[in-house]
């Protein structure tokens, strides 16, 4: 266990000084509260990175590349250029909630961090038995962080463009709650370690069971992180600038952070919860020899789960055009939440029935078990089945109930375009 | 700077339902610097005003204290996009009026860059329209695509944009060498560029609900307005210079124009796609009906033409560019005219603007294509 | 928004906007732009990455490019090829040249003649459209148009430049990395 051979010392070392409770309770966490916050930062840092080189690929192009070999300084160049600017405050703004504003936006975007399972044992700070609902309500506060933002810096327009980014979030995380409650019937714990391991007991991840679900959780994420094609409050800078126009330097910098922390937090999010998270299934046989080993695995494992969730976000950036405002609050209303509580219905159709065939290996009802669903090939079977007819089902129904507005959107459609040839008229130069 | 009045009710901003707004000159979508000042109620848009003239220089002034000959670098200035079809007015203008036959060899060579010229400006709009509407891909492969025609244009005339591509009585150089082999494989290698764009965008359902049933005008309307190239075009109105009244050798050419049905934005998104087929298909013939023969035609020791006065026109990538020459028999003009096509299509901005949200208005500045070199002269 | 005319789509259209077909297909090409950008060679027609690293690499200038001026002089001689004619200050539209001509005495065939040579040239980059009217007014291909185009300076006084600067040329910075 040569890896552990640093943990161990300091763990000898710290038991000189505190108990050994103090240590499991008090300086563990603290150590890992550590790396968690580093590893985000870093991951921000580089997926800003990581955009631009992308962008740039896919652009024919080549990104950043003077800044170090292949340009993998630029994020600190970056910091480092934001931290020398000049801090301003604008005139007659706010001093104080223009202050706070952006440590709130990133306080909330990283405090989530602590219940998100990166790994099996030592690898979550804090395993709460209602991490789901935490998440979802410490990321609402970053909205109150728009607001504050837009009113804080006394100009119309920041105002207008942080009451519309707000209005936008909060539209989406309706939608984004909804859309995670089809998964937790299946997983019948909030804690979201539990619902890793609800997927680790059944070998299936969820998305599996819940296509809809996830593609609903994934572009409401998108739309409530104020992504493109979703991001017409900030990137559409004609006359709303958008809540961080006063904003410059580090400040500025914060937010951005914060954006992609938040960027972070979805993709974990929608990994933990319909992509299994940090299990796979063949990383588990090293669990009986070499347990650490195993945590270290599974953790690269959820990074490469949630770097490919990241490559989605910045893929759907940089081709699809902009949902324009009514457009965008529209799909929010009319199209995702229908589509979510049509999600919820069938679901619990699904279980019910699951239930009135199978049983759940020999257990007759849900209440007897622990957590998550124990399916036999047949339950499987049919939560499968549920999951790809839901998919029609819900088309249909929301054909049905946005069938008043069908000729305000989009129709597939090859305009013709006539090609005339028009009679010569007389050369100008005979 | 003018004061432009627009009445409000009332007079704060938080009794009257109505915001006036300035869309100001330093903008990043409105092509320039144009100042549009809107009316809005909420998000609509209740009317429109466009201030101008940020660009003026003065080049029509200009144009009287200059020698024919010198006059032809300036208007390279003025759609500054597609210079190569500004020279061509200029030129076309005083050599007709003069009477000078431009030898064939010429004539074709014009039309061969001058179309690429189009090329190049419907790319630049493509690239524009696309970033304001949001899909930002395009304009880096717009771009590039611009840039093969651009190294033509180097190769050839010496610059990239401002080119001074023309002189009176023809060209001032034959094609350079690689010339044929250069406008070939451009050629052959944009019809896939093309498909690309359209894979992208055509049938994309974001593009489709940003730009269907937008920015729609009629065609009575864009005749009464005076809308010419593609922004008329695309209201179903066939009116195409090249075919009307045909200069330099599009009378040899066989080609079609595209025409739109609805004169709304996507309409005229695909009235240009396909004019860059079009004129790739003229590239393509003008190249092998190439003659061969002397570039430039003998000219007086001094370009005088006849006292009078003259109006010509081509079929700009904007629109209809014309230019009104009167002279007095001197060595410099007495007056000029240049009929700007942005300027007259910007007309219809308020009409097309009304009654949509303010996110639309972007979407209807670049679908106009307006330059405002062209506008502000 | 006005409604426009469109055809009733057909089944497979309707399949086709339910499984978001054409944003797939978008999304695809971008895929293939992306993984070309680190495979392909061919930038031109193909999905290669089509940057020319400059300053690194210096770019390919064409031969005809209208770029900083250069008086030319005989190769053998080293004289400069002006005769002063002043027809490049005639034909510029931006009055930018300034040909500054003096007589000097020569003996022709024994009896002395005054013969007008280039004492000074003054020429201002600054107002300078690089339309290259000069260049074609040029009876004897002295002015020349070169590939320079790096044509910066420090001050609004380093753009006039003088005979010496425009028969030598100046010297640019080339970065190698």
């Amino acid at each position: 266990m040569l890896l552990l051979a640093p943990v161990n010392l300091l763990n000898d070392l710290l038991l000189k000084f505190f108990s050994a409770e103090t240590i499991a309770f008090f300086v563990w966490p603290l150590i890992q509260i550590g790396l968690v916050v580093t590893l985000v930062a870093l991951w921000v840092a580089y997926a800003t990175y990581l955009e631009r080189k992308i962008s740039a690929f896919m652009q024919a192009r080549l990104g950043p590349m003077r800044v170090g070999p292949w340009g993998l300084l630029q994020p600190i160049a970056d910091g480092l250029k934001l931290l020398t600017k000049e801090d301003f405050i604008p005139e007659n703004a706010d001093r104080w909630i223009f202050f706070f504003a952006p440590y709130i936006a990133v306080a909330s975007a990283f405090i989530v961090f602590s219940v998100i399972p990166f790994g099996p044992d030592w690898a979550v700070i804090a395993d709460v038995n209602i991490g789901l609902l935490l998440v979802l309500g410490v990321s609402s506060v970053g909205v109150l962080a728009l607001i504050l933002a837009g009113w804080s810096s006394n100009s119309k327009y920041a105002l207008l463009g942080g009451l519309r980014s707000s209005a936008q979030m909060v539209s989406y995380e309706v939608a984004m709650g909804l859309s995670l409650i089809g998964a937790l019937m299946f997983a019948r714990t909030l804690s979201l370690s539990g619902i890793v391991a609800a997927q680790g007991s059944d070998s299936i991840w969820f998305i599996v069971y819940q296509p809809a679900g996830f593609l609903l959780f994934l572009i409401s994420g998108i739309a409530e992180n104020n992504r493109a094609p979703f991001d017409l409050p900030e990137a559409e800078s004609e006359l709303v600038a958008g809540f961080h126009t006063e904003y410059s330097g580090m400040r500025w910098s914060l937010f951005f952070m914060a954006e992609y922390a938040a960027m972070v937090v979805v993709a974990a999010v929608a990994v933990t919860v319909y992509l299994g998270g940090w299990y796979f299934p063949f990383v588990y046989r090293l669990a009986s020899g070499h347990h650490n080993l195993y945590v270290i695995v599974s953790l690269l494992v959820f990074l490469v789960k949630t770097s490919i969730i990241l490559y989605i976000y910045f893929w759907l950036r940089w081709t699809l055009p902009r949902f324009r405002y009514d457009q965008l609050m529209d799909i929010g209303w009319k199209w995702l939440i229908p589509s979510a509580l049509i999600n919820i219905v069938l679901s619990a159709f699904a279980i019910f029935l699951v239930q009135a065939l199978d049983g759940w290996r020999g257990f007759r009802t849900i209440e007897l078990l622990d957590r998550g669903l124990n399916l036999t090939a047949t339950g499987k079977g049919v939560m499968i089945a549920f999951g790809i007819a839901g998919l029609f089902i819900t088309g249909a129904l929301l054909a049905r109930i946005n069938w008043r507005s069908r000729n305000f959107n989009l129709k597939t459609q090859r305009r013709n375009i006539r090609l005339v040839n028009l009679p010569k008229g007389k050369p100008a130069v005979p | 700077m003018h004061q432009v009045e627009i009445a409000t009710t009332q007079e704060t901003l938080l009794d009257s339902p109505e915001m006036v707004l300035n869309m100001g000159p330093q903008h990043p979508s409105t092509h320039g610097v144009l100042r549009v000042i809107l009316k809005l109620d909420g998000e609509t848009v209740i009317d429109l005003d466009c201030d101008i003239g940020y660009l003026h220089r003065g080049m029509e002034k200009i144009a009287e204290n200059r020698m024919y000959t010198m006059i032809a670098p300036y208007w390279d200035r003025l759609d500054y996009i597609a210079a190569v079809s500004n020279g061509l007015v200029w030129v076309e203008t005083v050599e007709q009026m003069m009477g000078l036959p431009v030898p064939p060899r010429a004539h074709y060579l014009r039309t061969i860059l001058t179309e690429l010229n189009r090329i190049a400006s419907h790319l630049l709009w493509l690239a524009t329209h696309a970033l304001d509407i949001g899909a930002i891909t395009v304009l880096l492969w717009a771009l590039r695509e611009r840039e093969e025609i651009l190294k033509i244009f180097e190769r050839q005339f010496g610059a990239r944009l401002t080119c001074h591509a023309w002189r009176v009585g023809g060209m001032p150089n034959d094609a350079y060498d690689d010339f044929h082999k250069d406008v070939r494989q451009f050629v052959n290698n944009f019809p896939k560029r093309l498909d690309e764009y359209e894979t992208v965008l055509s049938e994309n359902r974001i593009w489709l609900s940003r730009t269907v049933g937008i920015g729609v005008i009629s065609g009575p309307d864009a005749i009464a307005i005076g809308l010419s190239g593609p922004a008329l075009r695309g209201s179903g109105v066939a009116w195409d210079v090249r075919k009307s009244r045909p200069y330099a050798a599009y009378a040899d050419m066989d080609f079609d124009i595209p025409l739109g049905e609805n004169g709304d934005t996507y309409d005229r998104y695909l009235v240009r796609l396909e004019e860059m087929r079009q004129s790739r298909r003229i590239i393509d013939q003008a190249l092998e009906k190439l003659p061969d023969g002397p570039v430039n035609a003998k000219l007086p020791r001094i370009v005088k033409p006849p006292v009078g006065d003259y109006y010509h026109s081509i079929e700009g990538p904007k629109g209809e560019i014309g230019c009104y020459l009167v002279s007095d028999g001197t060595a410099q003009p007495w007056r000029v005219r240049v009929r700007p096509p942005s300027f007259i299509n910007l007309q219809a901005l308020r009409q097309m603007c009304v009654g949509h949200l303010v996110a639309d208005v972007v979407a209807i500045i670049g679908t106009l294509d307006i330059v405002l070199g062209e506008i502000d002269r | 928004m006005p409604l426009v005319k469109t055809p009733k789509p057909t089944f497979a259209q309707k399949l086709k906007r339910f499984f978001m077909i054409d944003l797939i297909k978008g999304l695809g090409l971008t895929l293939k732009f992306n993984l070309g950008a680190l495979t392909d060679k061919d930038s031109v027609a193909g999905k290669g990455i089509y940057t020319e690293q400059y300053p690194k690499v210096r770019p390919d200038v064409a031969p005809r490019f209208h770029g900083a001026p250069r008086l030319n002089m005989d190769p053998e001689t080293h004289d400069t090829l002006c005769i002063a004619c002043n027809l490049c200050a005639i034909a510029c539209p931006e009055d930018c040249i300034d040909v500054i001509a003096m007589d000097v005495e020569i003996i022709v065939a024994g009896k002395p003649r005054r013969k007008k040579v280039l004492d000074e040239f003054i020429f201002d980059t600054s107002r300078c459209m690089f339309c290259a009217l000069c260049q074609e007014a040029c009876p004897t291909s002295c002015l020349e148009l070169t590939q320079d185009f790096e044509l910066a300076t420090y001050s609004r006084a380093g753009f006039v430049w003088n005979r010496e600067m425009l028969e030598q040329g100046r010297e640019t910075v080339k970065y190698t990395s």
